[in-house]
């Protein structure tokens, strides 16, 4: 029967296999077939809405915007069992891509109506459109994650989940603004707690006192007690929505190193939050290993505390943390281990010579560490301006920088085995110098230049004349712009690492070696959306380094962003996360942390959501390569 | 006064073929021979410009007026205890013109089921069909001769013009299987292929539709 033929073949797809046999009935009972010779434009974008829904019961369609008359930019290949045209469906206002049909072509039709009536009755139907398709499957892919992880322990209160405003619960409390030292003091010991918050005349939070100031501010500098108490409080307030993630909350104690803030709900103060709250909340505390490091004076000192970082990371993943959060934070701990080790280096080798900055780059540089890998490192001076200060200058970063080098080794991060390093006098350099290299590699096509554009361009200042890197990266915006063939060769780099997917959806695996049937996530899976990323944000002159905050920057910026950044996002969150639970789990059995998986250990889900990440990669490429072919074709 | 494909107006001839109204028909007989057998079975599916729409589907199954042939059981698998429960040929007729309308009639070689629905009319004192009627068949001829010359031979092999050769042909998948309606299905589905080449021959209206392939 006819119906039948088209209810077997909705049972199973999604979302309908989830659909009772009655509603499938009723769905396959009205629906409506339609054929599309090869390349008929079935939908076209900026047309009229799309009126129905269309599963792909035979052949295959492109989907594709047109940003320009003449470019095309492909967002996706759909096939059969795939849908279209649910977007502009919904909206009813104007279809958003065009599809064409890349072979000859039948499709299911179901009505708007009924789809609009299965999207209000049915929870997990609508849940599956409403989301976009790949957001989905990543969605339940880091819940299968979940569930067969035996990282994941139980735990309600959870760094990740719990909104800052529910562990917030006490009551902030206040006092006027002109009362004395002393009279604050005695409401925080009355009250007893730890922090008073000062408020103007209009009742508005003016400023916070913490145990902390009376110590550091009063007590050990014989401070008169009968002062206004506005001359020790803390300005300005930092405060957090009572909505934000307590990781948010957490990320801002690290960065301006306090260890209160105001929770605001509203634009109303809603209580304080202290770092004892996040700890109480989680047992250890990524916080608690900043605090050990700020209060370490010397290197073999540090050595211990940077040993716990490696924990942290068991920690984030076990409350359920996105790879983009994991390695923001490792980056946040990692900078100010690094900001410790150049201050102990400054107290050692006295007050430089003149400004400089020390910069990382590479996946440090984009803030996308997680164990810790080779060091990235370089310094920029301020160009001297005699030779004679050129020659001090010299003298000074020589020790200083081997002694830096030296130092991270004994945290734990290795010597770069390319010798990319501050120690190498070629990565210490006057920012002239700087320029000159990066005009050198933009402007001079050799491999060399090309590999070092990669690296270099993710740099960003960890300590010292922030306003040196700063000069250093728009002088880099202002030298890429139309540099056309950069990008082109930049654009062919990208081209020569492609996501290991075959042409008929199967992972291509090595076929022999130490890692016979495996491949390398790093480099094949997340290296492409790293170099993608890299490729539109240098070409849009954004100065952000990391992938994620480049995709964000660049959703309005760059039109394949624009149509696909979420799910490239998703992409390179899943991937990333992947990679950090198998080294996890190398850890766990004392192995060394490498990239390399095997597909076949992975679950149903994980391997669709791979393959799916993969095909977007692809996808993209393959649109990069219509976009830069000209200049790819002139190498 | 009977509604339907009695009395209502055909289909303009003037139409464009991609808006006019179809009813896909197919029927199972007991036998080839006109004078002695008779309908089964009749399946029937719309078509609204080169849309099928599946919800609009007509199957019934026909007490036939004479015995059936146990040969013609061994082809569509319906025994005589299965009919034996239904309507009569008449009452059967009357739906399906509803179901019709004024709508194109398409059909595999559909004179035949014509033929054999006028036969019934007429036995009841009714009038013939009147709705216009292509042949897929005669459609499917009239675009291989048109395609090029070494066509001409294409129409002594008769023995590759039934429906389940042309569906493989046009990759339509399909169970092998006699049911009047899967078959109207795929004769549908067939005809949707025509429909989306037909217009980029020439033929574009119901007339030039008529011109090549009326039953």
């Amino acid at each position: 029967m006819t119906v039948k033929e088209v209810k077997d073949f909705l049972s199973n797809i999604q979302p309908f296999q989830e659909l009772d046999n009655a509603t499938l009935g009723n769905i396959a009972g009205a629906v409506i077939v339609e054929f599309y010779p090869k390349d008929t434009l079935i939908l076209q974008q900026d047309g009229p809405p799309s009126d129905f829904l269309r599963i792909i019961k035979k052949g295959g369609v492109k989907v594709f915007i047109k940003p320009d008359v003449n470019e095309e930019v492909v967002i996706d290949y759909r096939s059969e069992g795939d849908t279209f045209g649910l977007l502009s469906l919904i909206r009813g206002d104007k279809s958003r891509a065009n599809v064409k049909a890349v072979e000859d072509t039948v499709c299911y039709l179901v009505t708007k109506e009924s789809i609009q009536g299965l999207l209000d009755s049915n929870a997990s139907f609508s849940e599956y459109f409403l989301k976009s398709f790949l957001n989905k499957y990543i969605d339940k892919t880091f819940s299968e994650m979940h569930s067969k992880s035996l990282l994941y322990g139980g735990g309600d209160k959870l760094l990740f989940t719990t909104p800052v405003g529910e562990l917030a619960s006490r009551t902030a409390v206040t006092a006027p603004n002109e009362i004395s030292i002393k009279d604050a003091a005695e409401v925080m010991s009355k009250r007893k707690i730890s922090s008073l918050v000062l408020v103007d005349q209009d009742n508005l939070p003016a400023g916070i006192v913490t145990d902390r100031d009376l110590r550091d501010k009063v007590v050990s500098k014989g401070l008169n007690v009968g002062e206004p108490i506005s001359s020790i409080m803390s300005v300005p307030l930092m405060t957090t929505e009572a909505r934000d993630y307590c990781f948010e909350a957490l990320l801002k104690m690290i960065r301006y190193n306090i260890h209160h803030l105001l929770v605001v709900d509203e634009g109303k103060l809603r209580g304080i939050l202290t770092n004892h709250d996040l700890m109480m909340l989680q047992g250890t505390s990524p916080i608690s290993v900043v605090r050990d490091i700020e209060t370490r004076q010397n290197i073999e000192d540090l050595v211990p505390v940077s040993k716990k970082i490696n924990r942290i990371v068991h920690l984030l993943l076990k409350e359920g943390a996105k790879a983009g959060n994991i390695t923001r934070i490792i980056s946040e701990i990692n900078d100010r281990l690094v900001r410790k080790i150049l201050e102990i280096a400054e107290r050692k080798f006295g007050k430089p010579p003149v400004n400089y900055c020390f910069i990382v780059f590479g996946s440090e540089g984009r803030k996308e560490q997680t164990f810790k890998t080779d060091q990235d490192n370089a310094i920029i001076y301020e160009d001297p301006k005699t030779a004679g200060d050129g020659k001090k200058a010299e003298e000074y970063f020589k020790g200083f920088c081997n002694f830096v080098k030296e130092a991270l080794v004994a945290c734990g991060f290795p010597n770069c085995p390319a010798g990319y390093m501050a120690s190498n006098p070629k990565w210490r350099q006057p920012l002239k110098i700087w320029k000159d290299y990066f005009s050198t590699w933009i402007h001079t096509p050799t491999p060399d230049s090309l590999l070092f554009s990669l690296i270099f361009f993710d740099f960003r200042p960890v300590q010292g004349d922030i306003k040196l890197a700063e000069k250093l990266r728009s002088y880099l915006n202002k030298t890429l712009k139309n540099q056309n063939v950069f990008f082109a060769r930049m654009a062919g780099a990208i081209m020569n690492n492609r996501p290991p997917l075959g042409f008929f959806k199967s992972f291509i695996v090595e076929k022999s070696g130490e890692h016979k049937d495996e491949f390398n996530l790093k480099f094949r899976g997340i290296g492409p959306i790293v170099d993608i990323a890299r490729l539109f944000a240098l070409e849009r002159g954004l100065s952000e380094t990391s992938t994620l905050e480049r995709l964000h920057e660049l959703k309005d910026k760059h039109p394949i962003v624009m149509e696909l950044g979420e799910e490239i996002e998703q992409a390179f969150e899943f991937i990333s996360l992947l990679r950090i639970h198998h080294q996890i789990e190398l850890m766990e059995k004392s192995l060394a942390p490498e990239n390399f998986i095997n597909p076949n250990n992975l679950s149903g889900l994980e391997k669709k959501s791979l393959k799916e990440s993969f095909q977007l990669i692809l996808n993209i490429q393959e649109a990069i390569t219509e976009l830069y072919r000209p200049g790819m074709v002139n190498q | 006064m009977l509604t339907g494909f009695f009395s209502r107006k055909n289909t303009p001839a003037s139409q464009s073929i991609g808006d006019a109204e179809y009813t896909v028909l197919d029927t199972e007989l007991t036998g080839l021979d006109l004078k002695k057998d008779s309908i089964v079975s009749i399946g029937a599916v719309r078509m609204q410009g080169a849309r099928i729409d599946i919800g609009a589907s007509f199957y019934r199954l026909i007490n036939p007026a004479n015995g059936m042939d146990l040969t013609s059981v061994l082809i569509h698998g319906i025994t005589p205890s299965e009919v034996e429960q239904k309507p009569s040929i008449d009452d059967v007729l009357d739906e399906l013109s509803v179901f019709c309308g004024s709508s194109v009639v398409v059909g595999h070689f559909v004179s035949l089921d014509i033929n054999f629905i006028n036969k019934e009319l007429k036995r009841t004192g009714r009038k013939n069909m009147k709705n216009a009627a292509v042949d897929t068949c005669k459609i499917y001829e009239w675009i291989k001769s048109n395609e090029g010359s070494f066509s001409r031979h294409y129409s002594a092999r008769r023995d590759a013009l039934d429906l389940f050769s042309l569906a493989r042909e046009y990759n339509i998948s399909f169970d092998e299987g006699h049911n009047a309606l899967s078959d109207a299905f795929i004769t549908a589905q067939l005809f949707q292929r025509f429909l989306s080449s037909l217009p980029g021959s020439g033929v574009k209206s119901i007339r030039d539709l008529l011109k090549i392939g009326k039953a």
